[in-house]
C-alpha cells in the first residue's frame, strides 16, 4: 500500500499529533523514529510522495539525510524550531522544498502537506504560467494579472516575482533570489532584494505596509501567497 | 648601583613625568637662626595667596616675635596636634591633617626638626617628604649648618656639632632662596633683643654670633646656593635632553669603615660627588676578619652606611679578604674614576704590622684617583673578642712540642742532631696551622727553648754558643709565623666561603620548604619560622583582609599594638620598609618589609629582636631581601593557584549550566510543541471553546516564557551575536503579526507604518523578539478593549519605532523597569516572566539601538525604540545593478 507521507520524528507524540492531523483529511501516511529507517522507507516503492522532517534525530543529523530523499523525488517538508535560521537556509540549500516551525498549527502544516502533494501529483499544465494568490504571471507574455487588472513591472520586478511564483507557497531563500535575478556575483547584495521587493509590493499589495501577497521569512527569504481555495 | 646614565629617552621621559607629580620643595636657607627666612617665607606665601594660590600654614614659628607674627594674619593655620611626652605637652604639625586638607602650598618651618616621640616620622624632613610625594608643594627653612654634609665644616666653623641634621638629598631637587643679612647687622638685630630674649641673648653672643663665625656661615650658605642652583640647572638640561654631552664621565666610590671616621669619610666623599656632578657609591669589604672583629662596630657600621644611603649614594657590600685588592677591583667594576677612603693616624709601627689599605690602594690603583681624607680620632683597634679556645689551644701546642722533646730525647742516640731541628719543626707547622698564629709562635718559642735545653752545647743549659742556633731559632719562630699567617688566611677564605655557601644552601632550603606548601597559613607559619631561625629575629606576616589586619606565622604574637598596627599599614600602603630601625614610625618594635609581587601587595613581613640591638645586622641585609622576595613569590604562588582553581569551578560550572539548558530547551520544549499542536487542533467550539482558548493561551504563554528564561542565558553568557542585514522595517512587523494571529485572532494591535523609511542594517530575529515582547508586555497590561499601536517613522538618521498602549502607564519609579525581573507593582496577577523588557534593552543594545518608555498622553506607556539607519540605498541601484 502507498503512502503519501512519510513522517520522520523520534518524538512519539509529534508523530501521534501528525498521524492524527494527516487521519482527519484522509491522506495516507507511514512513520520512522530515526533516519535509517526513514531512508528505508524512502526506498520501498511506490516511495512516499512528500517526508515530514524533524531535524533532530537520534541516529544523524536530519540535514544529511535531505540530499537523499530529495534525490529519490520525495518533497521533504522541515520541521524546525523558529529562531534555527541557518538550519532553516541548509535545509533549503540541501534540496528541501519548505519547513514549518516549531511549534506548529496543524492547519498551516496540513496546508503545506497539500501544496506539495499537489505540486508532486502532477506537472503544471502550462509551463509559461504561474499562479499565486489573486494573480498569474506569464513568462512568455511577460504579463502579470492581479485581480483580473495588468501589472507594470520592471524586467528586474518581473524575473523576481517570476522566481518567487515559479515555487509557489515555498520558501525561496535570499540567495537563491539575489543569484537568479542579478546573478551570482551579487549573491550578498541583500538591499538590493529589499529594495526590489518593497517596489513589486507596491504596485501588487493592496496594503502595502502589511504585506500578504510576498511573504518574507525573517533570515531565510520569501514566499510568495498561494491560493488559499486550490485543494489537491 | 649608581648607574644612571641618563642617555635613554624613556627613562629621562619617565623622571620628568615624575618630576612633575611630585610636589616642589622651596627652602628659605639662612646662615644663623634670625636672618629673617620664616619672614620671607610669610611674605611670599601671602603673595601666592593674592595670586590665588591655596595656601596653608602648617607650622610657623614666630618666635614671639611681633612683626612675623602679623604676617600670619592673613593665612590659614593649621592647629597643632599635641603629644603627651613625660608629662609635657608637645606641639607637633599634624601630616595627617595636612594630607587631607590637601593645599597647593603648605609652609612647614624648620625643616631639621625632631619630631616628638609618637610621631609618625622622627624628623619633620620625612614628613616633608611625604608631603611632597601626595604631590603638595612645600616651603619651609633651615640653617647652614643643619645640612648633613656641611657637619663637619660647620663644626670646624664654630666648635659645635649639631645634631639635628638633614639628608641633602631632600634639597637636591628644591628651590633654594638664600636669605641673606650682613653679620653686623644679624649682631644689631640680637643686641636689639629681635631674635632671643636678653639672657639668651647675651650667651649667645659670645658663643656663636661672633662676626668672624658668622662671615664664615653665610659664605657657606651662599656657597650652597649657589652650587645648588648649578646643580638644578644641569638637572634641567639633563631632563629636557638639551646637556647631551653635558654629563660627565665621572663616578665615585668611597670605602666606608666602621668607626667615628668612617661617617667623616662619608660626607667628604658627599662634597667631591657634589663638585663632580658625579655618582657615588658606598662599598663595604667584609672581609673575614672582619667578621670576626666587629661586635658593637657594626652597628656604627650600619650607621655610616645609612648615612650614605642619606647622601644619596648606592650601597654595595663585597666579601672579599684583601680588602685593598677588593676595593680596587670594585672601582674598576663600578668604572669609578675616584676613590675615596679614609686613613686615621696611627704609629708608623701599628701601620707596618697591620698594613695601611690606603697605602695598598693608591699602590694598586692604576688609573684611578685616590683621595685620602685624615680621619681625626684614631680609630682605635676594637678589642679582639676573646677566643675561648686560646688556653687551651696554648696548652695543647705546648704539649706537643714536649711530646715531641721527650720523643726525640729518647730517641737521640738513632738519629743523627742536624734532624733533630727538622723534627721540632713539626709541632710547630702543626699548632700553626691547626691552632692558629698564636699557638704557633708560642710553640716555635717552647721548641726553641727546649732544643737550646735539651740538644745544644752546653746541654740542661739554656746558654747558647753556636750561631747556627740562633739560625735555628729564627727559622723555627719564621716558619710559625708564616705557615699561621698562611693558614689563618685560608681558615678565613673557608669561613668566607662556606658562609656563603651557607647563605645559598638556607636561601635554597627556604624556596623548596615554601614551594610545598598550598596554604596561607602553612606558608606564614613555614616562612616566619625559617626567617626567625636564619636571622635570629622573632617574624611575624601580616597582610589585610575583610577584617582588618590580620597576623599571621608566629603563635606567640597574634595581636600587634597601635603603633606596630600603623607602621604595618603604612608599610602595606607605601610598599616601603616601615617601623623599628626605619625612617616611619621607628617607635615601633616590629620592622615591616612589603612582600611585593607583580600581583600587588601580598602583605608585609614583621621582625623583631627582643634585646636594643638593630633588628637586622648590616650583613644580613641581603639575606633578608632574599627571603622577602621568596616569602612574597611563595604567597604569590598561593594567590595564582587559588585563582586556577576558581577558574576551574567556574568552567565546570559552566558546563553543567549548558547541560541544564540544553535539556530544558530539549525536554521541556518538545513536549510543550505538542500540547500546543494539540490545542490548536481542537475546535474552540461548542461547549468547551473557553477551555480550549486558555489552554490555548497559557501553553503558549508558558512557551514565551520558557523562550525568555533561554534568550536570558544567552544575553548573562554573552552568547547574542547579532546578523546584521539590510532589513525592510515593514518585513519584521509583518512577521510579528503572523506570529500573533497564529497565537489567535487577536485584532488589537495595529500598525501605522512608514513606508518610506530606507531600509535599515540591523539582525531582523533579534528585533521580532523585541518586538513580540513589547506588544506582550502592552497586552498584558492594558484592558482587553483597548488598542495597542505599532508605529514606526524616519527621522534624520534613526528609525523610531513604537510600541504604545492605553493601560495604567509606567510606575513611578520606573528607572528599574528595563531590569531583570522587575514588574510594575502590584500587577503580579498578570504574570509575566519579568525577563521580557530586560531582553527587549540587551536585544536592542545589542543592534546598537536605544530603548526608552514615557507616559504617553491621555494614558497608558509608550517604549520607543530608536534604531540607526543604515546608509540608505536607492531603489535605482538596486534596480539596474
Amino acid at each position: 500500500m502507498r503512502s503519501d507521507v512519510l513522517i520522520i520524528d523520534d518524538e512519539p507524540a509529534i508523530r501521534r499529533l501528525l498521524v492524527g492531523a494527516l487521519d482527519r483529511i484522509g491522506i495516507s501516511h507511514a512513520e520512522a523514529t530515526n533516519a535509517s529507517e526513514a531512508l528505508r522507507l524512502a526506498k520501498l516503492q511506490p516511495s512516499p510522495i512528500v517526508a515530514l522532517l524533524d531535524l533532530g534525530l537520534p541516529d544523524r543529523d536530519g540535514l544529511e539525510i535531505v540530499p537523499q530523499l530529495a534525490a529519490l523525488g520525495i518533497a521533504v517538508i522541515v520541521l524546525t524550531a523558529r529562531e534555527a535560521t541557518e538550519e532553516k537556509v541548509a535545509a533549503l540549500d540541501l534540496g528541501a522544498d519548505d519547513f514549518v516551525t516549531k511549534p506548529f498549527d496543524s492547519e498551516e502544516l496540513l496546508a503545506r502537506v497539500r501544496s506539495a502533494l499537489r505540486r508532486r501529483a502532477g506537472p503544471l499544465a502550462d509551463t509559461a504560467l504561474r499562479e499565486f494568490a489573486d494573480g498569474t504571471i506569464d513568462r512568455e507574455t511577460h504579463a502579470v494579472t492581479l485581480r483580473g487588472e495588468k501589472v507594470e513591472l520592471t524586467p528586474r520586478e518581473f524575473n523576481l516575482l517570476w522566481a518567487l511564483a515559479d515555487r509557489p507557497g515555498r520558501v525561496v531563500t535570499h540567495e537563491s533570489l539575489l543569484e537568479t535575478v542579478w546573478g551570482p556575483a551579487h549573491r550578498q547584495h541583500l538591499d538590493y532584494l529589499r529594495v526590489a521587493i518593497r517596489s513589486i509590493r507596491r504596485k501588487i499589495e493592496q496594503d502595502p505596509s502589511n504585506p500578504r501577497l510576498i511573504v518574507n521569512e525573517p533570515g531565510v527569504g520569501y514566499r510568495v501567497a498561494v491560493n488559499q481555495g486550490l485543494r489537491v | 648601583m649608581a648607574d644612571q646614565q641618563p642617555n635613554n629617552d624613556a627613562e629621562r621621559f619617565l623622571r620628568l613625568v615624575r618630576a612633575e607629580e611630585r610636589g616642589r620643595l622651596t627652602v628659605y636657607l639662612g646662615a644663623a637662626p634670625g636672618v629673617g627666612k620664616t619672614y620671607r617665607m610669610l611674605q611670599d606665601a601671602a603673595r601666592r595667596q593674592a595670586e590665588g594660590v591655596d595656601v596653608v600654614v602648617g607650622v610657623a614659628e614666630t618666635h614671639g616675635r611681633s612683626d612675623t607674627a602679623l604676617l600670619l594674619e592673613p593665612l590659614e593655620v593649621m592647629p597643632r596636634r599635641y603629644y603627651d611626652h613625660e608629662g609635657h605637652r608637645l606641639e607637633e604639625f599634624d601630616i595627617d591633617a595636612a594630607l587631607s586638607r590637601r593645599p597647593e602650598l603648605i609652609l612647614v618651618d624648620e625643616l631639621a626638626h625632631t619630631n616628638a616621640p609618637g610621631c609618625r616620622h622622627p624628623k619633620r624632613w620625612q614628613d616633608i617628604a611625604e608631603l611632597l610625594v601626595s604631590g603638595i608643594d612645600v616651603a619651609t627653612t633651615i640653617n647652614i649648618q643643619h645640612l648633613e654634609s656641611l657637619n663637619d665644616i660647620v663644626a670646624g666653623i664654630t666648635h659645635v656639632r649639631v645634631r639635628e641634621t638633614v639628608p641633602d638629598n631632600i634639597l637636591e631637587h628644591a628651590e633654594i632662596i638664600a636669605v641673606d643679612l650682613p653679620p653686623e647687622a644679624l649682631i644689631e638685630r640680637l643686641v636689639a633683643g629681635k631674635i632671643y630674649l636678653p639672657e639668651t641673648a647675651g650667651r649667645a653672643l659670645s658663643n656663636f654670633f661672633t662676626p668672624t663665625k658668622l662671615a664664615a656661615l653665610r659664605e657657606l650658605a651662599l656657597r650652597y646656593a649657589a652650587s645648588n642652583v648649578d646643580r638644578r640647572l644641569s638637572n634641567q638640561l639633563e631632563l629636557s635632553g638639551e646637556g647631551g654631552g653635558f654629563v660627565c664621565g665621572d663616578r665615585l666610590t668611597v670605602a666606608v669603615s666602621p668607626g667615628k671616621g668612617g661617617a667623616q669619610v662619608v660626607r667628604e666623599a658627599k662634597r667631591l660627588a657634589d663638585m663632580l656632578h658625579a655618582p657615588w657609591t658606598a662599598v663595604v669589604i667584609e672581609s673575614g676578619s672582619a667578621r670576626a672583629v666587629y661586635g658593637a662596630q657594626r652597628e656604627q657600621l650600619a650607621d655610616n652606611l645609612a648615612l650614605a644611603s642619606s647622601l644619596g649614594a648606592s650601597l654595595m657590600t663585597v666579601a672579599a679578604t684583601d680588602v685593598g685588592q677588593a676595593l680596587v677591583d670594585q672601582a674598576r667594576e663600578l668604572r669609578a674614576s675616584q676613590i675615596v677612603i679614609g686613613k686615621s693616624r696611627r704609629s708608623r709601627w701599628f701601620e707596618w704590622r697591620h698594613g695601611s689599605i690606603a697605602h695598598e690602594v693608591i699602590r694598586k690603583a692604576k688609573d684611578v684617583s685616590v683621595h685620602v681624607v685624615p680621619v681625626e680620632e684614631a680609630d682605635e683597634k676594637p678589642a679582639r673578642p676573646k677566643d675561648p679556645y686560646s688556653q687551651r689551644n696554648n696548652i695543647f701546642a705546648f704539649g706537643l712540642v714536649a711530646f715531641t722533646i721527650l720523643g726525640l730525647h729518647f730517641a737521640q742516640p738513632l738519629i743523627s742532631r742536624s734532624a733533630i731541628d727538622l723534627v721540632l719543626l713539626l709541632p710547630v707547622i702543626i699548632s700553626a696551622t691547626f691552632l692558629g698564629m698564636r699557638p704557633g709562635i708560642w710553640a716555635s718559642i717552647w721548641a726553641a727553648l727546649g732544643y737550646n735545653f735539651f740538644f745544644t752545647q752546653p746541654l740542661y743549659t739554656l746558654d747558647i754558643y753556636s750561631t747556627a742556633d740562633v739560625v735555628t731559632f729564627i727559622v723555627l719562630f719564621a716558619v710559625a709565623v708564616i705557615i699561621g699567617g698562611l693558614a689563618g688566611k685560608v681558615r678565613r677564605q673557608a669561613e668566607t666561603s662556606a658562609g656563603v655557601a651557607r647563605l645559598n644552601a638556607s636561601l635554597a632550603r627556604f624556596a623548596g620548604l615554601m614551594g610545598g606548601l598550598s596554604d596561607r597559613d602553612d606558608t606564614a607559619r613555614v616562612a616566619c619560622s625559617e626567617i626567625g631561625g636564619l636571622l635570629d629575629v622573632e617574624a611575624i606576616i601580616v597582610s589585610i583582609e575583610d577584617d582588618g589586619l590580620v597576623v599571621r606565622g608566629n603563635e606567640h604574637y597574634r595581636q600587634l599594638d597601635v603603633v606596630d598596627e600603623a607602621a604595618a599599614k603604612w608599610a602595606l600602603e607605601n610598599g616601603v620598609p616601615a617601623g623599628r630601625d626605619t625612617g616611619t614610625l621607628n617607635a615601633a618594635d616590629w620592622q615591616f618589609h612589603p612582600l611585593k609581587t607583580a600581583l600587588g601587595m601580598m602583605g608585609v613581613l614583621g621582625i623583631a629582636r627582643p634585646s636594643q640591638q638593630r633588628v637586622i645586622r648590616p650583613d644580613d641585609a641581603t639575606l633578608l631581601a632574599s627571603l622577602v622576595d621568596q616569602t612574597a613569590l611563595a604567597h604569590e604562588r598561593l594567590v595564582l593557584e587559588a585563582r586556577a582553581r576558581e577558574v576551574d569551578a567556574l568552567q565546570q560550572r559552566d558546563q553543567l549550566r549548558g547541560a541544564l539548558l540544553g535539556s530544558i530547551a530539549h525536554d521541556l520544549r518538545t513536549p510543550l510543541t505538542s500540547v500546543i499542536a494539540a490545542t490548536d487542533a481542537i475546535p474552540s467550539e461548542g461547549s468547551f471553546a473557553s477551555e480550549v482558548l486558555i489552554a490555548r493561551e497559557e501553553s503558549r504563554r508558558l512557551q514565551r516564557f520558557l523562550n525568555d528564561l533561554l534568550e536570558a542565558s544567552r544575553i548573562e553568557h554573552g552568547e547574542i551575536q547579532p546578523n546584521m542585514e539590510s532589513v525592510d522595517m515593514t518585513d519584521v512587523i509583518a512577521a510579528v503579526l503572523r506570529d500573533l494571529r497564529q497565537a489567535g485572532p487577536d485584532t488589537r494591535v495595529e500598525t501605522a507604518i512608514d513606508a518610506d523609511c530606507p531600509l535599515i542594517h540591523t539582525d531582523a530575529l533579534l528585533l521580532r523578539h523585541v518586538l513580540i515582547n513589547l506588544i506582550d508586555n502592552a497586552l498584558k497590561f492594558s484592558p482587553r478593549s483597548s488598542k495597542i499601536l505599532v508605529e514606526f517613522d524616519c527621522r534624520d538618521d534613526d528609525l523610531a519605532l513604537r510600541v504604545l498602549d492605553r493601560g495604567p502607564g509606567l510606575p513611578p519609579d520606573s528607572a528599574a523597569l528595563f531590569d531583570r525581573f522587575e514588574r510594575l507593582e502590584g500587577t503580579d496577577r498578570v504574570g509575566g516572566s519579568g525577563l521580557g523588557l530586560w531582553i527587549a534593552k540587551n536585544f536592542v543594545e545589542a543592534v546598537g539601538g536605544s530603548i526608552a518608555a514615557e507616559n504617553r498622553e491621555g494614558g497608558g506607556a509608550m517604549f520607543a525604540i530608536a534604531l540607526p539607519l543604515a546608509r540608505g540605498v536607492s531603489e535605482e541601484t538596486a534596480d539596474h545593478a
